[in-house]
């Protein structure tokens, strides 16, 4: 079977737009063309050795064309056979890179390229549209958006499973660790558990800390078949497996809130890799809310159901850690750059394969698991859920 | 009445029943007359066997908090809610077996995850009457 490697990736630094405190406002496009530069920059290729490939767009928060991914290779002059546009919103880089590698694998394209920018900072105004559900039968009733169903959730582990305030801190304190050093982060300062605990509540349970900043930023990925990825780059990172699955248990009308399609999306990455989870050494999970990374860390496999608080008690989840997680800061540190938001921890778990994450590098690392969720589903969890495992030959 | 500041659902042909009913103090969830599915939200079609064919079921109005949050912070699109901070929404699951988000009408310290609850209803404008819950027994 066709392999695929990663053979580039690019993550800009992030911005939350504070012209007042000296930071950058770009704009959407000027992140689009900021991460192709430096692919371009860092393979030595040249945009005539794009002509024919794939190339994946991201969505974004601020209402853009409906023909938006058209738009965004014709600012940039790309010229691609294949050009799809994701709308899973927090898996959005994930799912791209599904399709990419199953175009890839079907003898369509011999690369793909995925590109994720967003600017929530740079909002003013119109909001982004949402879901009729949302509109029709949340907001009604004073619904705050993601916090409210996020706090749902948690507010239901804690019920079911009894998990502390300390086990959702842990993931909080632990990640900006991490984040302190990696550069490109918004977050770097190191935080204590104190400073987590006494964060103010926002949508009880869940506090300010919990909760992932907006930053613009862009990312991309290439993606090629192993019979051309050499001559893109030596520091190949394979796609070893991927999995998906939406709109789990799709009829039930009382489904279990502390669950996701996680679940079925690593069993069949694990399967498809031939690996155990016991060889993963990393583990990059969409982290939008404290309670959504717990939910993952069990629905992977890393610990039973309703375990979690003391597997988080026990383990120790920065970079040098027994399961390093998130190890880029994640979007709880480093920030949410909306609807490209799930590109960073891929892109930081291709960064760690390749040994280039410098003073959080993981050492000795063979496999990184991601995985991500995305569309907040009525009375569940998440609609979109996926997984992707790199490394391996 | 003053002006009615806050987001309003849009009522469209395979929900206006619905709406009316609530005007009339009657909570209703969609069943399904092929094969007996009760959904809430409102579909225009069955999430278990896809049939187009929906009637209504006029819902007990009891059911039990599967789980709930105290709204403290408002975002941009509902300023009008800020005067009621801090507030109680909750996923409310109904007897009849189907979840729904809903305020309850309760300070935050007398809410817990189970607890009974009974729907109200609170008219918002001539065409929209929201359905609300509140602790019962
Ligand atoms: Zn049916």
């Amino acid at each position: 079977m066709t392999k695929i490697f990663v053979t580039a990736y690019a993550e800009t630094p992030v911005s939350r737009a504070r012209v007042d405190k000296g930071e950058k406002k770009l704009t959407i496009e000027q992140y689009y063309a900021w991460a192709l530069n430096m692919v371009l920059e860092q393979t030595g290729l040249s945009l005539s050795d794009f002509r024919g490939i794939g190339v994946g767009v991201t969505g974004s928060a601020y209402p853009r064309a409906e023909i938006w991914s058209a738009e965004v290779v014709q600012n940039l002059g790309l010229e691609p056979r294949l050009l799809l546009r994701g709308d899973h919103g927090g898996a959005n880089g994930a799912a791209l890179l599904v399709a990419g590698a199953l175009a890839i694998q079907a003898g369509y394209v011999d690369h793909f390229l995925i590109l994720g920018a967003d600017t929530p900072m740079n909002i003013t105004g119109e909001a982004a549209l949402t879901w009729r559900y949302e509109l029709d039968y949340l907001m009604p009733v004073g619904m705050m958006g993601p916090n409210s169903m996020a706090a749902m959730m948690m507010q239901r582990q804690i019920h079911q499973y009894g998990y502390k305030p300390e086990h959702y801190g842990k993931i909080s304190v632990s990640q900006r660790e991490n984040a302190s050093k990696n550069p490109n982060a918004y977050f770097r300062t190191p935080l204590k558990m104190e400073e987590y605990l006494n964060s103010p509540l926002i949508s009880d349970p869940l506090r300010m800390l919990d909760i992932c900043p907006f930053v613009n930023g862009g990312f991309a990925l290439l993606l090629s078949r192993d019979t051309v990825a050499k001559k893109v780059t030596d520091k190949l990172v394979k796609v070893a497996g991927f999995g998906s699955w939406h709109n789990l248990d799709a009829s039930n009308s009382l489904k279990d809130i502390t669950t996701t399609g996680v679940k079925n999306a690593v069993k069949q990455a694990l399967e498809m890799s031939g690996i155990k989870l016991k060889d993963i050494g990393l583990f990059n999970a969409y982290d939008d809310y404290t309670p959504v990374v717990i939910m993952q860390l069990e629905d992977a496999g890393f610990c039973e159901k309703g375990k979690a608080g003391k597997f988080l008690e026990e383990t120790d989840i920065t970079y040098r850690g027994e399961l390093p997680l998130n190890t880029g800061g994640g979007l709880l540190s480093y920030g949410q750059a909306g609807m490209a938001g799930g590109m960073h921890h891929l892109v930081e778990a291709v960064r760690q394969q390749r040994g280039e994450a410098g003073e959080r590098q993981v050492k000795d690392l063979r496999y990184s698991l991601v995985t991500s969720v995305g569309a907040l589903e009525h009375g569940g969890t998440f609609i979109n859920n996926y997984a992707i495992i790199f490394g391996g030959e | 009445m003053s002006e009615y500041k806050r987001p309003l659902p849009q009522i469209t042909e395979y929900t206006q029943a619905f709406w009316q009913a609530a005007k009339n103090g009657q909570l209703m969830i969609q069943e399904c007359r092929r094969c007996g599915h009760k959904q809430w939200y409102p579909r225009p079609s069955c999430t278990s066997c896809g049939s187009l064919d929906l009637g209504w079921r006029q819902s007990s109005g009891k059911g039990s908090i599967h789980s709930f949050t105290v709204i403290r912070r408002v975002v941009a699109n509902s300023p009008d809610f800020q005067r009621d901070i801090p507030f109680v929404i909750a996923e409310v699951d109904l007897d009849e077996g189907v979840r729904m988000y809903a305020r309850v009408e309760a300070s935050p310290e007398q809410v817990r995850v189970g607890q009974r609850v009974k729907v109200s209803f609170r008219e918002a404008t001539p065409e929209i009457t929201l359905y609300t819950f509140s602790p019962s027994a």
